[in-house]
């Protein structure tokens, strides 16, 4: 967290402390590691060397604590991505909200 | 002697390049937005523009923290396309310029800005979720890629980017070329993408971002990242990416057209000048 209020700034520290993480995230960039990772999901984080707290978290896709751990929302999605999730699902989960919940809070189609 | 006609400032987004290849432009969320391009389209194929030079912030595409460059320069005749973890678009290669990338390597580094050069650099959104709305050919002219860190703390900063646009046009103006070069900055407006503030979008800071750009653009380079993210979310600090490009054009500037939309979880904005 920052002292902006529900904010956690992707400093350095953040980013060596979520290196694992992230650079898993980063191999899905490749198809074949895609495929392999749907297909193998513990198995491949096992590989990559993520520890259990952390495979535990993406199995139970929890994203809030993937970024108290050091993920990088951009590399982030890319997880989500391959297990089926947009980043509205993985936004509204962050703020504690039902995608429906969250999709009535923006203006939308009012053309705002 | 090449100089600059004139620069864009465009949001990039994924949902942009979504909605582009579902063939949603004219569908009541999406047509306040492509339509904005229409105008600015029909400029840039009127200038004829030789190069491209784009100031754009890579998602963990092309570049990871094992060696994350503050600035990289692509100097190659040719940019692919990354795979961003969810497959290539329907897009080809963009064209480069290697000679006017040393050009501008050199002029860059004798200016005390040190880029990491790249021969091989993929692109992601970043440029490619813009180019389709600001031009119907594939593409006019080639591009000259420059990635900024804009992820990882410490940043560089809004004056630093500034100061990257100034180095830009010396680079242009000493090119012997009679080349006609549009400069381009890509990101933002405001969004957050992560924690409870995810969703964020302000209008009114982001318009008046955009106010401050055409007519005071040194006032938005004396802020501080904590205020862009305070103001915008922490992921708008992308906004620092226009100032570059504003930069490039010199002080005085004639707005060509500009357009704002924001109906989901960030600002598009898109501001096209003259210089």
């Amino acid at each position: 967290m920052s002292d902006i209020l529900g904010t956690t700034v992707f400093t350095g520290e953040r980013s060596q402390r979520g290196y694992r993480l992230n650079l898993m995230a980063m191999s899905l960039t490749d198809p074949a590691n895609r495929e392999q990772f749907k297909a193998h999901e513990t198995g491949y984080m096992h590989g990559m060397g993520l520890t259990e707290t952390e495979i535990d978290m993406v199995k139970r896709r929890d994203w809030p604590a993937t970024i108290e751990a050091g993920g990088s929302i951009y590399l982030m999605i890319k997880i989500a991505g391959v297990l089926g999730q947009n980043l509205l699902q993985v936004g509204a989960q962050m703020r504690g909200q039902t995608v429906e919940q969250f999709m009535a809070t923006r203006p939308g189609l009012r053309g705002h | 002697m090449a100089h600059i006609i004139g620069g864009i400032g465009s949001s990039h987004a994924p949902s942009i390049a979504q909605a582009w290849d579902k063939g949603q432009q004219a569908v009541p969320l999406w047509a306040p937005l492509f339509d904005g391009y229409v105008p600015v389209k029909r400029w840039l194929d009127a200038q004829r523009p030789d190069l491209m030079v784009i100031i754009y912030n890579d998602h963990m595409s092309r570049f990871f923290f094992d060696a994350y460059p503050t600035f990289a320069l692509g100097v190659a005749d040719s940019f692919p396309q990354a795979d961003e973890g969810w497959g290539r678009r329907d897009l080809p290669d963009l064209p480069g310029d290697s000679a006017f990338g040393w050009h501008l390597a050199r002029s860059l580094i004798e200016d005390e800005f040190d880029p990491t050069i790249c021969q091989d650099m993929a692109i992601d959104h970043g440029i490619y979720s813009v180019l389709p709305m600001l031009t119907d050919a594939r593409w006019p002219a080639p591009v000259v890629p420059i990635a900024v860190n804009v992820i990882q703390h410490p940043l560089p900063t809004a004056r630093r980017l500034f100061r990257l646009g100034q180095a830009i046009r010396r680079a242009v103006e000493t090119l012997p070329q009679d080349h006609r070069v549009v400069v381009i900055g890509t990101g933002g407006l405001s969004h957050q993408l992560h924690g409870e503030r995810f969703g964020l979008v302000d209008p009114a800071w982001d318009n008046g971002f955009l106010d401050l750009l055409e007519s005071d653009p040194e006032s938005l380079a004396a802020l501080s990242h904590h205020e862009y993210m305070l103001r915008g979310g922490a992921e708008s600090v992308e906004m620092i990416l226009w100032l570059a490009m504003r930069a490039a054009l010199g002080g005085k500037v004639k707005r060509v057209h500009r357009n704002y939309h924001a109906p989901l979880i960030t600002g598009y904005g898109l501001l096209a000048l003259e210089s």
